[in-house]
């Protein structure tokens, strides 16, 4: 279940050719095996559980209607999230949010200890959440698609809308950020 | 700070954010403890910004799945429906703009082969119908199958 995984250029047509003609066992195939990753990154993107869940299912909506648009020669994760991120900022418009930010308090609650027995390990797992929604959005987002999703920085940049040296900026200074944040407590 | 510290420290972040390796820095790191202290503390950031985790509501591909798969059928039958009234206007128009033509040539035939007048008649009702009775056929046809996958 891992065809797409890391797309090959030769699968990238033939990926390209089932979104055109909507084919519902291909939609189906993604929607289960990017279920995780494309819920993260709306989660680092919007903070708030719920409003994941919906851009979730309204990104796949907009895979089906806009199958046509995807081009083999990009990866689809690349386009996949930055269909995301344009709902994102839809949203965002919609509801007059200044920055990203403003969801950050949601999101630290969700992410609240449960568990007695996994308290040490929600705590810390906290204080990272914490250290990464104290980032600029922008420098979260680019965090996320380079440590996490592990795209190629000219991939980064098409998902951003930003210019490569923008991208590498960005994550330099996230880097450094975080890096003070937590300091020396995960050895 | 001194000029192997700051080389070393940027090939460090280089080698993380660009995946470039800028050269061998493990000399300088096993003289200097800020640097190995700084690359530590850099691999740690990574590694922890790696293992962030959300957990992912129950169900939510399954339902994802359904609402895409609803739309995905109604996309279909759309398209068809589409087509298919602009296939009958089409036909319609050819028809129209043909009958005179047509019903001339069923004349000429029917002039030629004995055929009786009501025999013409006849064969110019059906060449005018046989178009929207196909196109009907195809349209009930189309439906039972989506009626038999919804099943």
């Amino acid at each position: 279940m891992t065809w797409f995984s890391g797309v090959a250029a030769g699968d990238r047509t033939a990926l390209a050719a089932r979104l055109r003609q909507r084919d519902p066992e291909l939609l189906e195939l993604l929607i289960q095996q990017y279920e995780y990753r494309l819920y993260r990154y709306l989660m680092c993107l919007c903070g708030n559980p719920t409003l994941a869940d919906d851009l979730f299912q309204e990104t796949w909506m907009r895979v089906l209607d806009r199958g046509s648009q995807y081009r083999a020669d990009a990866s689809f994760e690349a386009w996949l999230f930055t269909i995301a991120r344009h709902l994102v900022i839809d949203f965002q418009r919609r509801k007059r949010w200044e920055t990203l930010d403003d969801a950050a308090e949601e999101f630290t609650a969700a992410s609240a200890p449960s568990a007695f027995d996994e308290v040490a390990r929600r705590e810390r797992e906290s204080e990272v959440h914490g250290a990464m929604e104290r980032l600029p959005a922008v420098q979260r987002e680019v965090l996320l698609l380079r440590f996490q999703e592990d795209l190629p920085l000219d991939e980064i940049a098409a998902v951003v809308g930003a210019p490569l040296p923008t991208v590498k900026a960005r994550l330099y200074r996230a880097l450094a950020t975080l890096r003070g944040e937590l300091g020396g407590a995960h050895a | 700070m001194p000029n192997d510290c700051e080389r070393t420290r940027r090939a460090i972040d280089a080698f993380w954010v660009d995946g470039v390796d800028s050269g061998p820095v493990d000399g300088h790191l096993a003289e200097c403890s800020a640097c190995a202290e700084f690359a530590r503390r850099t691999e740690s950031a990574i590694l922890a910004a790696r293992a962030v985790s959300v957990q992912v509501p129950r169900d939510l591909a399954f339902r994802t799945q359904f609402r895409v798969s609803l739309r995905a059928q109604e996309m279909r039958g759309h398209t068809w429906g589409w087509a298919l009234w602009v296939s009958l206007a089409l036909s319609w128009a050819v028809g129209i703009a043909s009958a005179p033509l047509v019903w001339r040539g069923l004349e000429w035939i029917g002039r030629n082969t004995g055929l009786p007048e009501v025999g013409v008649r006849l064969a110019f009702g059906l060449w005018w119908a046989a178009p929207a009775a196909i196109a009907a056929g195809l349209w009930a046809f189309d439906k039972r199958r989506i009626e038999e996958e919804e099943r």
